[in-house]
């Protein structure tokens, strides 16, 4: 299963945590920094996986994609397939592209909330529930519309500079 | 409102980013929790958006890293919000905050059940995702049934359903009774047939949880995963939606084909050729392409068909395919595929018969080792563990020698223990071993254990023809200027038993050995030093003739230390130098180490595995198994009768701790047995095997004082006549564990282990159809030399027909043979039936007799019980014989559920909720016999007061069955640990709450 999806940025700062397992606050902040000590120190023709034994326990793997200034991180157990995974990170990627038009870490930052929508679309307690984005997009999407969180969007973007 | 309230939300972020340091950050997040944490407390009537905003910003706070310890309630609160915006911050925020373990969460059930059942679509999603990520066992029990419904209902919208598919996973995972397999196998069938790929999606999941669960239960779901593998990967009606960069839905694939590597194996003839046109279309139909993500998914399908293959052990030709497709792709740049490839190909070394083909691609492997990543040169190294053995052993270790010293720090440590492990267990030839271990020591000291030392020191010891190559090669190292404290010790111990043997070799005098050795005593610490001093008098013993300049040198050293504060150091340089005055009745005293008694390597001990060696044998093994040494023999001689006593001379104990690095002592204490006190060693039991080595504790059996002292440096003779006494009465063989708890273990499961000794294991694997069972027998030779004379006699009870197949007369060198044995039940009985088995290793017979566990649960099968019918069927039984009553004491105190756990292990089902009283149980099963199947209904009544007792009801039609599963059950729940009733007279009756239980019931 997923036990983790962390994104995390070039510099090592959290913009999106979410454990399928119980961890305390700062096991979390531990977790978060080993992490980032182990990917920053990761060249990038490098493969996409990193056995995280000490971390996360044994027979446990990072799966990571590093877009830009972001990391996107997943935490597997050998129940996963490796490879699948980096689709499914391609899969959360493309859909936060959708949903924020070109994507960038600052879209995460203000939007970290609709983040966790989207990617409860995905992965429900560590499993998959849905791989495909235009799916996913439109289940956010009649989320978002409900919450008519639309406008605060347009204010964000505005008040951050238009990225 | 609305925006105002969530422009608070920017306002923080944005004010947090512009933190110049983590000290401002702290302060405005300090603030802000103030600030919220004084808002709920004081202002009655929050307005909703304020509470949303306040929670959003609890998250934010949370995920920088503080902890947020309050504002639970309020965050729960939000979840019974009208307005959807409200709730839906609650359900996302609370599944971020909180976890199972939080008390708030049983306030929200009752909401979170009436979103589940209620109508709105939304709300419905909502909950199941919340339940789906932190639901715990206080939500199985109240919501299974809803969303098992939601799951199941034809009206409801794919979203819902995959949701509730998940829902329904993490139910399962927290409390496994709620999916019935009797009932769900054939739902899960049907929802197989899904055609929406979401929803397919999520049920794959929950398949692979319900399978991984029990393998036996859901056969009728592989057929329809293969036809669903053929529909993706005939693209045949899949929406354009569900096709990823041209890929029909390749998680989909992969999950599928996960999945049916969770069923032991697929009989069914159609199925598998069907499956296996799907794998083949897989495997030779993937190019490498251009766009990344195609090729990843394309190799993600790809990958998981070389699993499936090698689960389905399929014929050897599509084997050889799949090797050299990793072959392939251990090659290629592409450093995902590179990884997959190897790991992959470790994987494959478990299937038979293909090792030979993989050792062609061992020159690229390592290739690997050198890889600029990490985790590749991990795989690489793994992988080149596996495949070693005798043929490639050489150029393996070698090239782990060389990359220790450019290895990572991280990986150092494996890398040290691997090449040691391989070294000894595929060692072509001795000196080449000795060779190795000394590198590793040399290159890795601080990696080095105490048990890689040890080893190589009892090598040389027991091989004459090492010795003298030991000795230079310890000189050699010893003569550098840095060497780690490691190789001080073991070099100097080889120097102190073996550097006479060098006495010609140019540079190897006693004198400059003892120089070389004393360089570096000054900077070792003190249990080094002590082993040094033993060494230094082994080589004054020896420098013949006397020198009397090496003679004052190590004189002054011992009197320099005859003050010592280390209490070990002092005795050793005063006894040492008084022994050494002693002049050529010394030479008796410090003889030379006896051999050590052969045993199991502590290192491969805890490496080995099931795994199948190739029978080939190492240099290391094939030795042990020649010499005839009498240390060989008197391996399993048990020291606990007491007779034999050695009287340590210089100590009063023999823990393995103490006598560590003290080795001389042993060889003092032998000659000077006659001044001695008896003292006991330690019985050698299986335990003792496993500790570290031989070396820290004396070869006792060769000890024996009176033999000694009449014979003292005799100890070749001697050995044969103690070796042929101990043949006579001792039993020879020992079990690895305990054979009452394996049997145990194997009447509530249906494969395990049943008997291991050091030679042999059998392992057994049931299957049961009501009144017939099958058991496969399992011999496995553990051993490097054939099992003779094996033979296996059943001795069947009256109530039980059973036919074992033949059963070979030979097992070869690390083979295993399977026996099957038919069973047939003809009426309830608790006899038992039993293995009479045989073997022989070498010429020693062993002989052992086995309970069988075909006990009377297997007969049994757990049957659900409608109230209705529970309660009708138990008023028709009244009374003796048919309905047996008995108050029970003395059983185990096992909480309620343990209690429900226990029944369902023997197949015994447990109906909850059926009694009205939670503290008792009601359970129902159906008892086959050739004849006839009989229903037993089942009553426990606990006492929450006094759990070591209990009332039993058992009621059946028939009073055999009724009588003999009562005692069954009687003495599975009685403790053997405590007094059982029969250890109390009846007459004295009970008193206090015991004797009240008694007399109420």
């Amino acid at each position: 299963m997923i036990h983790a999806v962390l994104v995390l940025n070039t510099q090592g700062k959290p913009r999106l945590i979410k454990f399928y397992y119980p961890v305390r606050a700062e096991k979390q902040q531990d977790i978060i920094r080993n992490v980032y000590k182990v990917l920053s120190s990761r060249a990038d023709h490098l493969s996409n996986f990193v056995e995280a034994a000490d971390i996360f326990g044994s027979e446990t793997k990072l799966v990571y994609k590093h877009f830009a200034t972001l990391y996107f991180v997943f935490v597997i157990d050998n129940a996963e397939s490796e490879l699948g995974i980096l689709d499914l990170i391609q899969v959360l990627v493309e859909s936060l592209d959708r949903c924020f038009k070109n994507v960038c870490e600052l879209d995460i930052v203000f939007n970290f909330n609709k983040v966790h929508t989207v990617l409860d679309e995905i992965i429900v307690g560590g499993h998959v529930v849905e791989t495909s984005s235009s799916e996913i997009v439109k289940a956010a999407e009649e989320v978002f519309k409900q919450e008519s969180f639309t406008d605060m969007i347009a204010i964000a973007l505005k008040s951050t500079g238009k990225r | 409102m609305s925006l105002s309230g969530m422009r608070g939300l920017s306002v923080f972020i944005s004010d947090i980013r512009n933190c110049q340091n983590k000290e401002q950050e702290r302060l405005r997040v300090d603030k802000e929790l103030a600030n919220i944490r004084t808002s709920f407390k004081n202002e009655k009537g929050l307005s909703v958006y304020k509470k949303k905003k306040y929670v959003w910003k609890m998250l934010y706070i949370y995920m920088l890293g503080y902890d947020v310890d309050f504002g639970h309630m309020e965050t729960v609160a939000l979840i019974s919000a009208s307005k959807y915006a409200e709730k839906q911050v609650g359900y996302i925020v609370t599944s971020c905050l909180l976890n199972e373990n939080h008390d708030f969460l049983r306030l929200a059930i009752n909401t979170v059940r009436n979103d589940i059942i209620g109508r709105n679509e939304t709300y419905q999603c909502l909950a199941l995702t919340l339940v789906g990520n932190i639901g715990g066992k206080d939500f199985s029990e109240s919501l299974a049934p809803d969303v098992q419904k939601l799951l199941l209902s034809s009206s409801c919208r794919p979203i819902v359903r995959k949701k509730a598919a998940l829902c329904l996973l993490r139910l399962f995972r927290k409390n496994p009774d709620v999916v019935n397999v009797d009932g769900w196998s054939d739902r899960m069938s049907q929802l197989l047939d899904e055609r929406e790929l979401g929803v397919l999606t999520a049920v794959m999941s929950l398949l692979v949880a319900l399978v991984a669960n029990n393998p036996d239960g859901y056969w009728n779901c592989v057929p329809k995963c293969v036809r669903i593998l053929e529909r993706l990967t005939r693209s045949q009606d899949i929406p354009q939606e569900y096709t990823y960069y041209g890929i029909p839905s390749p998680w989909l694939q992969v999950k599928t084909m996960r999945a049916l590597q969770y069923f032991p194996t697929i009989e069914d003839p159609n199925t598998r050729r069907a499956l296996f046109e799907v794998l083949h279309r897989i495997l030779m139909g993937t190019d490498v392409v251009k766009n990344v993500n195609k090729n990843n998914a394309a190799h993600a399908v790809l990958f998981e068909a070389l699993s499936l293959v090698m689960h389905l052990d399929a014929e050897k030709e599509m084997m050889s395919q799949c090797v050299a497709i990793l072959g392939k792709f251990i090659a290629v740049r592409e450093p995902n595929i590179r990884y997959l490839g190897l790991e992959n190909m470790t994987r494959m070394l478990l299937v038979t018969d293909v090792q030979e083909s993989i050792k062609r691609y061992q020159a690229q492997i390592i290739t690997s080792l050198k890889d600029p990543d990490i985790s590749i040169r991990r795989r690489a190294l793994d992988l080149l563990y596996g495949m070693c053995d005798v043929t490639n052993a050489k150029d393996i270790v070698e090239e782990l020698l060389q990359y220790l010293t450019t290895a990572d720090f991280g990986i150092r440590e494996e890398l040290a223990l691997k090449a040691a492990i391989l070294a000894e267990k595929f060692a072509p030839d001795l000196l080449w071993y000795v060779d190795v271990i000394l590198q590793l020591i040399d290159k890795a000291g601080d990696f080095i254990s105490d048990d890689i030392w040890y080893r190589v020191v009892q090598f040389v010891t027991n091989n004459d023809d090492l010795q003298a190559y030991g000795a230079l090669k310890a000189r050699d190292y010893l003569s550098k200027p840095a060497v780690h404290e490691t190789m001080v010790k073991v070099g100097g111990y080889l120097l102190g038993e073996y550097s006479h043997l060098l006495a010609r070799t140019p540079g190897c005098s006693s004198k400059e050995i003892f120089a070389i050795i004393h360089e570096k005593f000054p900077t070792v610490s003190i249990s080094t030093k002590a082993l040094l001093l033993s060494s230094y008098i082994k080589i004054l013993m020896h420098s013949q003739p006397p020198d009397p300049e090496l003679q004052e040198q190590i004189w002054r050293v011992f009197q320099r230390f005859e003050g010592n504060i280390d209490a070990e150091i002092q005795q050793r340089a005063v006894e040492y130098f008084a022994l050494s005055r002693k002049g050529p009745a010394m030479i008796d005293i410090m003889a030379e180490m006896p051999k050590f008694p052969e045993r199991q390597s502590a290192l491969l001990k805890k490496t080995e595995d099931a795994e199948a060696d190739a029978a080939e044998l190492s240099a290391t093994r094939l030795r042990v198994q020649q010499q005839t040494s009498n240390a060989m023999v008197v391996v399993s001689q048990p020291f606990s009768d007491g007779p034999i006593h050695v009287g340590p001379l210089t100590r009063s104990s023999s823990s393995p701790q103490e006598m560590n690095g003290d080795l001389a002592l042993t060889v003092t204490t032998m000659g000077q047995g006659q001044q001695s006190t008896p003292q006991p060693l330690a019985p050698a039991t299986g335990d003792l095997l496993g500790d570290l080595l031989a070396i820290e504790a004396p070869p006792p059996a060769s000890v024996s004082s009176s033999l000694l002292s009449s014979e003292p440096s005799s100890l070749e003779g001697l050995g044969d006549s103690s070796a042929l006494a101990l043949l006579d009465n001792a039993p020879s063989v020992q079990p690895i564990g305990s054979i009452k708890d394996w049997f145990s273990a194997l009447c509530v499961k249906d494969s395990g282990v049943l008997y291991e000794d050091p030679y042999i294991q059998i392992g057994l694997k049931a299957e049961w159809r009501a009144h017939q069972g099958r058991v496969t027998l399992f011999l496995g030779n553990k051993h490097v030399g054939a099992l003779t004379s094996v033979r296996a006699i059943i001795l069947p009870p009256a109530h039980l027909r059973m036919q074992l197949s033949t059963v070979p007369d030979t097992i070869p060198p690390r083979a295993q043979v399977q026996c099957p044995l038919e069973i047939i039940n003809l009426q309830a009985s608790r006899d038992l039936a039993v293995l009479d088995f045989s073997y022989s290793h070498g010429s020693a017979p062993v002989n052992i007799n086995l309970r069988l566990p075909v006990v009377l649960n297997k007969f049994l099968q757990g049957t659900p019980l409608a109230p209705a019918d529970f309660v009708s069927q138990w008023r028709a039984l009244t009374g003796p014989p048919l309905k047996l009553q008995e108050v029970v004491r003395g059983v185990k105190p096992l909480p309620i559920l343990e209690m429900s756990a226990l029944f369902n292990s023997m197949h015994i089902l447990v109906a909850p909720g059926l009694d009205p009283n939670v503290n008792n149980i009601v359970a129902g099963a159906i008892f086959a016999s050739e004849a006839r199947k009989t229903l037993c209904l089942i009553r426990v009544e606990t006492d929450p007061s006094d759990r070591t007792q209990l009332r039993l009801t058992v009621a059946s039609p028939d009073a055999v069955v009724s009588l003999e599963l009562k005692e069954y059950i009687k003495e599975q729940l009685l403790d053997v640990s405590t007094p059982t009733p029969q250890f109390v007279p009846a007459s004295t009756g009970l008193t206090g709450p015991a004797a009240a239980l008694a007399g109420l019931l």
